[in-house]
């Protein structure tokens, strides 16, 4: 019993590393070299078979004109984030960001892979054998991340351009936003994620917290987010209060936002709140809101935030 | 008194004692549920509402939060207590609750799947759960059955912990798969008195009236039943029907609690343990134990959930765990493994 595990184990071993070389194609290999949170890391010129295992990195391929072959789903979904379905006929989904399907990662035959900054090492180790795998260097949460990891994502896709482009209609946008907004005290704002036992308050160093705050909006987690958490836990219904602001984004993984409104408005003390008298309550997509990062969901979130704030 | 004791009820002065007792202490749980919450609402001005006094946001509070919950408390902890000792009863095992025996599980995920196929109405729900908790009930049953099972306790409970293992990660797969309905069905799987309000309760209403009718009924056969089924076919009564009516009370019962509070296990081990602790084994005289013992532990580690972590709050669910494992520990390593 044991001997034959172990043949069939040895065995295995150089099937695997054959499969691997012959599935690298050789003129992939290039000169190019970007600096990642596992070292220096070679890429191909120009590179064809790109595989994206963090939504971020899906959305700075999309925005710098390149098409993935396969990516990670959004958390909570079966597929890509909808706001980037429609660039999308067909994408084949490589598992969810915290399991990662490898065999279907090998099948696509990639020649360079974006990862999640979280990306354990075991999994660099057997990602980097079948292609050069680009891991962005992460300090915790940082509401600024998403810009070094565009830069980053887009060296290695040989589109450095396209990728400050992206980053400059973002910053555009925001001081256009900030500009409407100027004049008169920054509005405040709290993001909430929506749960029946309570709402979760998202950290102010989230992308979308930065995103806001460049737009001109107070955005604040009523001091109940812990440094490096992303989220409180469900807060007390007797502590609404607390998530009155001037705004309210109330974030929610459902499609139909305005269901987990009505739903919220169910709660006496969620219909009590100030803002919800305002009708200042904005039913936003969790997807987007509280989930993607990179220079496409920024444009999402702004746009809905110019719609949001427009009288 | 006399209506009593022909339903089969003994009431004595050992037992009147004890449940004088249990009462006065639920009355101050109570009291304190009102009075003490995750919020800025402290004992005092919650004090001053309950005078007839108090500022218009402590009464909110109390009127509008702690009152629901603390009534949401009562009735879960009752349905919940009753059924543990009811499937124990008809069992002939003092490991069996619902909890532990994938009967809550079922009516979760009955509920979940509702949920992600579309409904939401309050009273759907309460139906739905009812149904779940039956099939749970039928197959923990079907376990007792087989040969050896049922003999046993802790293979019945392991059986249980089988089946609610697989109802659990159902219910996760739902989640993974349905963003629709996640946030909602998260509540599905650890348990919550937190927003539940006073409509929630009304839709229960009547099927605990059913239950409630079902074990005055029952009572008392179920008594001649732990004495063995010749005992009591000779006394005239029916096990198999016996049987099937309690069936269909317990899962009424934990049906209509998790439909209003979501799963929440180790209460119906707890509770008919500390009945049987303090009363005797005769089911007649836990069940009436037990509609004290039931909300008691349930407010209680409600009281505890809010604050724990205030500002936010803790899942009851996971706090009615952490009292019931000791429980259940000592239970089975009990020398002599107790038979009901």
């Amino acid at each position: 019993m044991g001997t034959g595990r172990f043949c069939k184990e040895t065995m295995g071993m150089p099937l695997l590393a054959a499969a691997i070389l012959a599935l690298m194609p050789l003129s992939a290999w290039a000169e190019r070299s970007v600096e990642t949170a596992f070292g220096t890391v070679s890429v191909p010129e120009s590179p064809q078979r790109v595989v994206t295992l963090h939504e971020g990195a899906l959305d700075v391929a999309v925005a710098t004109g390149v098409k993935p072959l396969g990516a990670v789903t959004t958390r909570g979904g079966d597929n890509v984030a909808r706001y980037l379905a429609p660039h999308f006929d067909d994408i084949a989904i490589v598992g969810v960001v915290q399991e990662i399907n490898l065999e279907a990662v090998l099948a696509l035959e990639p020649d360079l892979i974006l990862a999640p900054p979280q990306l354990a090492e075991a999994q660099y180790r057997l990602l980097s054998r079948m292609a050069p795998t680009v891991v962005p260097l992460s300090e915790g949460l940082d509401p600024d991340a998403w810009r070094s990891e565009t830069r980053l994502f887009a060296q290695a896709l040989g589109r450095e351009a396209e990728g400050e482009a992206a980053l400059q209609v973002v910053d555009a946008r925001a001081s256009e936003l900030a500009e409407r907004l100027a004049g008169n005290e920054a509005p405040s704002a709290v993001l909430v994620r929506w749960m029946p036992q309570g709402p979760m308050v998202m950290s102010e160093e989230l992308f979308t917290a930065g995103l806001l705050r460049a737009a001109g909006v107070a955005i604040h987690d009523a001091g109940l987010v812990r440094e490096g958490v992303p989220h409180s836990d469900p807060l007390s219904f007797e502590n609404l209060s607390r998530v009155d602001a001037d705004w309210l984004f109330l974030a929610t993984l459902n499609e139909e936002g305005r269901e987990a409104l009505e739903a919220a408005k169910e709660s006496p003390a969620f219909a009590r709140l100030d803002v919800v008298a305002r009708d200042r309550v904005v039913p936003v997509d969790g997807q987007l809101w509280t989930s993607a990062t990179g220079p496409l969901a920024a444009q999402a979130i702004l746009d809905q935030l110019y719609d949001a704030l427009s009288p | 008194m006399l209506a009593m004791q022909r339903l089969g009820f003994l009431p004595d002065r050992r037992l009147y004692r004890a449940m004088a007792s249990l009462l006065v202490l639920l009355a101050l749980v109570c009291l304190a549920s009102l009075l003490l919450g995750a919020g800025d609402v402290g004992p005092a001005r919650a004090w001053s509402v309950l005078m007839g006094r108090g500022d218009p946001e402590a009464r909110f509070v109390l009127d509008s939060l702690r009152l629901p919950r603390t009534l949401v408390g009562l009735v879960v902890g009752v349905a919940l207590g009753v059924a543990g000792a009811l499937l124990q009863a008809v069992s002939r095992n003092p490991l069996a609750e619902p909890g532990l025996l994938g009967v809550s599980a079922g009516a979760a995920f009955a509920v979940a799947l509702a949920l992600v196929l579309g409904a939401t109405a309050t009273t759907l729900r309460v139906g739905v759960a009812q149904l779940g908790a039956m099939a749970g009930c039928l197959c923990v049953m079907g376990v007792a059955r087989v040969s050896g099972a049922g003999n046993d306790p802790v293979r019945l409970v392991l059986a249980g912990a089988a089946l609610t293992g697989l109802l659990l990660s159902l219910t996760s797969l739902l989640l993974l798969f349905d963003q629709r309905a996640a946030d909602e069905i998260r509540f599905w799987i650890v348990g919550s008195l937190a927003g539940r309000q006073l409509e929630h309760l009304f839709a229960l209403m009547p099927s605990l009236l059913v239950a409630a009718a079902i074990v005055l009924a029952v009572a008392r056969p179920l008594a001649a039943l732990s004495l063995g089924e010749r005992v009591a076919s000779g006394l005239g009564h029916r096990p198999d029907l016996i049987r099937v009516l309690v069936i269909v009370a317990v899962a009424l019962l934990v049906g209509a609690a998790t439909a209003t509070a979501g799963p929440i296990a180790f209460v119906g081990l707890v509770v008919p343990f500390a009945a049987r602790a303090l009363a005797g084994p005769d089911i007649r005289r836990t069940l009436w134990l037990c509609l004290p013992l039931g909300p008691l532990m349930v407010i209680t580690a409600d009281i505890i959930s809010r604050l724990l972590v205030a500002p936010s709050e803790l899942p009851l669910g996971v706090l009615t765990a952490l009292c019931g494992a000791p429980v259940l520990v000592a239970v089975v390593r009990a020398r002599r493994m107790p038979t009901l």
